[in-house]
């Protein structure tokens, strides 16, 4: 049956979007912040990419220069790689188990408006006399300086977004574990909820560390305290233990949702089950738990033992095993199967060679024998771009392609989407990868300026030149997904999946399914190609 | 792909020194790394080229994907043999990781401390440079590294070697340059302003033209 409800976003006045306690509507609050957020901080880049394009200063001081970098890294991090998935959780987590909404609707909303104080804080920081120019890592000494800008203000952004953050943790494992269906299980439920629920849960450990940094920063700027003062008996480098014990764990939060869409993907336009379920789910866990025993891979330089060093190494390869897993699992969900080439399918694919790069040129950074030449390297920044640029913007536009008709009801053009898809990957691998080879070169990161030697210019205009392809990519993605909404209505299932979002209309309605509990039949699974119930078309 | 040239070259024939030590360690762990990169990238790559092709959806003939769900047996392949391979790689980082780290015991023994923004070099007969350092070609010189300030990192791109200089502990690395001329030196830990310009100049002196220059004022 197919029912076109009168879609309930555009209709909705400004007060209700003000007062919404229903997690479809935060979950497009969060989408647009994010999306907003992410435009301001491709603009940083783009400037950063424009003065790094020849020797010299050009366009920006180093101290401007040094602002873009820090919002540009703050802002990409924890406004595009970590909200945005928030977007994701909220609207998908109910209708993915079965549920009519989170289990905390109004702290829901109270989370939204912490992300959103947050925002209006960054946007502060554009007034010049604001710029942070600490970096997102905020390293003491140094970010106790003044040369730093209002430290202040950066730990208040931290500790809003922590407050926001920490809510929806709350709220989304409470909902996951006790609002599932009848006959949903976490052994059968969607992989794309193990990806959210293993990132979430992350979060929910991690973030107190961060807070706990980032306070021990403001109390030594403005009390006085000793925390990372060598002279008052400290060490700065407790603040790096400190804040890699939450950021390295960070980048799994940013990358476990994507893995989480690759697999719904892949297994819908292959038409199969996704292969090797139990493991892809032990998989996903294993490398939440390991991430938190690798964060000093970041510190092989700072000067701690050696031993350190190296039990880290150790640690830190051991992740590549459940990650090799999940890439090879997704290969074998290819074989055999019906495959078809959506714009969602291609950002996918995309995203999973993307994360093959990015994954092989980890390896090599966990062995300090290799960090030793290319530690604060453009190296380093060309790895974390292809997992982080790369591997989870391709998985996000991906899922956002994917669900698109789910949420507005309308289907998006698919000609400017495959464009945008070619372009973003184009651009992506010029810049990134003549990143990498800049940097094993030795060329040094968060540089305004470099000499004039080797080939550096031209790697750097080589990489600028591939960051105006992909700019161009990414606004045709958005022009994409402006110009669905007044595109052709959606059928309620177009992609064939078995999944049960799939089975309510485009878009949902308030209450999500017609009638509660839901329950699903025996031996019910999302991948069901084999089984074909009613639902499919 | 400059380094994989040199290294084709430099085995070609026989050990040709590096500009300084220890780079040609990291050449080493570089040239395992990069082998190993390639293939495992065309194991998976390849595969997935081959399926999208062979198994593209084709109306009346391939409409639905198999009833495939899983094999243990592939599981606990794939998951065993790339643990042996990344357990080979951590042990094998770090033997060269200690050659890279230990100071040959007759090292010349130069103090350096970061300042924002620059570095200044204390030499063992009490002489003072900043923002240069001069040194002997073919010994190893170990730098003794600490801040005044804030974190900085003393990167010698010959060398291909690091090290940050901490406020309030010391630090140290080596590096042996096996010519003579002026290499440059970076600053790798982001300190402000004018981070991008605080480098030094290594000079690279013969052992006479050295111990003439420690001496004078």
């Amino acid at each position: 049956m197919q029912e076109v409800v009168a879609t309930p976003y555009f209709r909705a006045s400004f007060r209700e979007w003000l007062f919404t306690t229903d997690h479809k509507k935060i979950a497009i609050l969060y989408a647009m912040t994010s999306l907003l957020f992410f435009s301001v901080a491709g603009i940083m880049g783009m400037v950063i990419r424009l003065e790094l394009s020849q020797p010299g200063i050009q366009y920006v001081t180093p101290d401007q220069y040094n602002y873009l970098l820090t919002g540009h890294g703050a802002v990409m991090l924890l406004w595009w790689a970590i909200a945005f998935w928030g977007a994701f959780s909220n609207f998908l987590i109910p209708i993915l188990i079965g549920a009519r909404d989170v289990a905390f609707p109004r702290l829901n909303q109270l989370s939204y408006w912490f992300f959103f104080s947050a925002s209006v804080l960054v946007l502060i920081t554009l007034i010049p006399s604001q710029h942070i120019k600490m970096m997102w890592t905020g390293y003491p000494p140094f970010s106790l300086h003044y040369n730093a800008g209002p430290t202040g203000l950066y730990v208040l952004i931290v500790l809003l977004i922590a407050g926001s953050t920490l809510g929806g943790g709350v709220n989304f494992i409470t909902t996951v574990l006790r609002m599932r269906a009848k006959g949903i299980t976490l052994g059968n439920t969607n992989l794309m909820i193990h990806g959210l629920m293993s990132s979430i849960v992350v979060q929910l450990v991690g973030v107190p560390a961060f807070v706990g940094a980032v306070v021990m920063l403001f109390l030594d700027k403005y009390i006085g305290t000793g925390f990372f003062n060598p002279a008052a008996g400290g060490d700065p480098v407790l603040y790096q233990h400190l804040f890699w014990f939450y950021s390295h764990p960070a980048v799994y939060v940013m990358i476990l949702p994507a893995f989480g869409v690759f697999s719904e993907v892949l297994s819908t336009f292959s038409q199969k089950p996704i292969f090797g379920r139990a493991a892809m789910i032990w998989a996903i866990w294993a490398i939440a738990l390991l991430g938190f025993m690798v964060w000093a891979h970041h510190m092989f330089t700072s000067g701690m033992p050696h031993w350190v060093r190296m039990f880290m190494s150790f640690t830190t390869v051991l992740i590549a095993v459940p990650t090799g897993v999940k890439i090879f699992n997704w290969v074998a969900t290819l074989h055999k199967g019906a495959i078809r080439f959506p714009t969602p399918m291609l950002f996918t694919l995309g995203g999973i060679f993307m994360f093959l790069i990015g994954g092989l040129t980890g390896i090599p950074l966990a062995l300090p024998a290799f960090d030793v030449n290319v530690h604060d390297s453009a190296f380093v920044v060309g790895h974390f771009h292809y997992v982080l640029g790369m591997a989870m913007t391709l998985g996000a536009f991906s899922g956002v392609y994917y669900w698109y008709p789910k949420v507005t009801g309308r289907m998006y053009p698919e000609s400017i989407g495959k464009l945008s898809f070619w372009l973003v990957l184009i651009g992506s691998n010029v810049l990134y990868f003549a990143m990498m080879m800049v940097g094993i070169d030795g060329m040094p990161r968060r540089y305004v300026d470099y000499p004039d030697i080797n080939e550096w210019e031209l790697l750097n205009q080589i990489s600028s030149v591939g960051a105006v392809i992909l700019a161009l990519g990414v606004i045709l993605t958005f022009v994409a997904w402006i110009k669905g909404l007044s595109g052709p209505v959606a059928p309620r299932n177009p992609w064939g999946s078995q999944s049960l979002e799939w089975t309510i209309p485009s878009p949902p309605p308030p209450q999500n399914f017609e009638s509660f509990p839901v329950e699903v039949p025996e031996g019910w699974t999302p991948y069901a190609y084999h089984k074909r119930p009613a639902n499919s078309e | 792909m400059m380094q994989m040239l040199y290294v084709a070259a430099a085995a070609a024939a026989e050990v040709i020194a590096p500009i300084a030590y220890p780079a040609d360690r990291w050449d080493r762990i570089f040239d395992i790394w990069i082998a190993l990169a390639v293939v495992i990238y065309l194991i998976v790559a390849i595969p997935i080229i081959y399926f999208l092709v062979r198994y593209r959806y084709k109306e009346g003939e391939n409409e639905i994907g198999a009833d495939e769900h899983g094999n243990m047996g592939l599981e606990i392949l794939w998951t065993i043999i790339p643990t042996i391979i990344v357990i080979y790689l951590a042990f094998q980082g770090a033997t060269i990781y200690t050659a890279q780290r230990t100071a040959p015991p007759d090292s010349l023994v130069i103090r350096a401390d970061g300042m924002m923004w620059a570095w200044q070099f204390d030499y063992p007969n009490g002489k003072s440079t900043i923002g240069n350092l001069t040194v002997p070609v073919d010994k190893p010189v170990k730098l003794e590294l600490t801040s005044r300030d804030v974190i900085h990192s003393f990167y010698v791109p010959a060398a291909k070697t690091m090290e940050d200089a901490v406020p309030g502990r010391v630090t140290n690395l080596w590096f042996q340059f096996n010519e003579t001329g002026e290499f440059i030196s970076f600053c790798r830990e982001y300190c402000g302003t004018a981070h991008a310009y605080m480098n030094a100049t290594i000079n690279v002196v013969t052992q006479e033209e050295y111990d003439e220059w420690v001496k004078s004022s």
